[in-house]
């Protein structure tokens, strides 16, 4: 009877500790991994560190290396918000590895197409058609008539307005994708069910050989 | 605590993953039939662990409770550790299937060396048992963390650096771990006392 008591009053402790953990989890998953994200724009490129669990990764070294010859062209620091950028070093694909110390380490690669657009250097889809349109003829040249501007000109208006506009989406998908990043009840409950599964199997082979 | 993919080099890997193979081995050995539940329940237990962050400094630290695992199961640590290991690398990306021999042993050695060191003593009245409990926390973090370190110090860093920063680094859930541990100890001797008489 006395044993009875004793494991009553344990097992009554077990819901309070699941609770705990459950609340620890969910206010604060996260663990070792690191992550690194870098977009390119206006002949800088910017990155962003951060851990599982959306904390910036302050401080850490970040080296860029072009992604073909392994080349390295430069290294920096993050701020205390985790962000570094640089002005463009070489206009190659480049691979952002980012060291965020005892052990962490994750890499991001930038494609020569985006750094050659970010540094200009991309042939404009206006400018291209200007010496066909020209090739018509000098009567059918009513396109300064809009407002004087040059077709460059106007196409780096609407790049910039096409620029600030899509700021918020941008920012929304890189929140979207530091979440996702985050370990899910799913997966928890996913690994403790293929743990339970593993148990199973072992005992189902062990206890046939015990017979 | 886990060290990512493609920051060791290849003897590192090599050695980590054999010295875990050896383990698991010895482990598996041990592992008989009536103990794979409980071995199975301290995998889970380390598997959810990792996911709880304790707030330190500038790195991101979690919970490991690998002197748990080990006051608990002894050799068994290592195959134990190992799965809830490839879970976390599958599932989570933390570590890597390359770096899961090194990780492995950097988790189960702490594990083991805290079982022969504190299992004697926990198996003894209510005090002692709170002191080891605490005892077998701290060491299986602060020997882990000694572990990364030396495996770190093959990249070029030098270990004193390392090991300093990392040890620091880990103070925190070294006290946060004992303290768990020696929770979780006192707890189960009262419930279910014939969980600790493992190690024979």
């Amino acid at each position: 009877m006395k044993r009875f008591e004793t494991q009553g009053s344990g097992f009554r402790i077990i819901p309070a500790v699941v609770f705990f953990i459950l609340y620890l989890v969910s206010s604060n998953a996260s663990a070792h991994k690191v992550n690194i994200y870098a977009y390119a724009e206006d002949g800088m490129v910017f990155s962003e560190g951060y851990f599982a669990d959306g904390s910036r990764s302050r401080n850490s070294r970040i080296e860029v290396i072009d992604a073909k010859t392994g080349e390295k062209l430069l290294e920096g620091k993050t701020g205390d918000d985790g962000r570094f950028s640089f002005k463009i070093p070489k206009a190659a694909s480049l691979r952002l590895i980012l060291h965020a110390g005892m052990g962490h380490q994750n890499d991001y690669t930038l494609s020569e197409e985006e750094i050659r657009e970010a540094l200009g250097m991309e042939k404009s889809v206006l400018r291209d058609q200007e010496p066909e349109a020209e090739g018509v003829g000098a009567e059918n040249k009513t396109r300064p008539a809009v407002s004087g501007a040059s077709p460059s000109e106007i196409e780096k208006a609407v790049e910039k307005v096409i620029d600030r506009k899509l700021q918020p989406v941008i920012r929304m998908l890189i929140a979207l994708k530091e979440n996702s990043e985050k370990p899910g009840i799913t997966e928890i409950l996913g690994g403790i069910g293929y743990i339970m599964g593993l148990m199973g199997i072992i005992m189902y082979f062990k206890s046939r050989r015990r017979d | 605590m886990h060290i990512s993919e493609g920051v060791l080099s290849a003897p590192v890997l090599a050695t980590g993953a054999l010295l875990a193979a050896g383990g698991v081995a010895l482990g598996l050995k041990k592992m008989d039939y009536e103990r794979i539940p409980g071995v199975a329940v301290l995998s889970s237990a380390f598997f959810v662990a990792s996911l709880i962050h304790v707030p330190a400094g500038p790195s991101s630290v979690h919970l490991v409770l690998n002197g748990l695992v080990g006051i608990l199961l002894g050799w068994m640590a290592f195959p134990s550790i190992l799965v809830a290991l490839s879970l976390h690398a599958v599932l989570f990306q933390f570590g890597g299937i390359t770096s899961l021999g090194v990780n492995t042993v950097i988790m189960a050695a702490p594990a083991v060396v805290s079982f022969y060191l504190f299992g004697p003593l926990v198996r003894k009245g209510h005090i002692m048992g709170i002191l080891g409990g605490f005892g077998a926390g701290a060491a299986g973090i602060g020997i882990g963390s000694i572990l990364v370190a030396t495996a770190l110090v093959s990249t070029g860093e030098s270990f004193t650096g390392v090991a300093k920063l990392i040890v620091a680094a880990h103070l925190p859930v070294m006290v946060i771990e004992g303290i768990i541990t020696a929770f979780c100890i006192t707890f189960l001797k009262k419930v279910k006392p014939e969980i600790l008489e493992v190690g024979k």
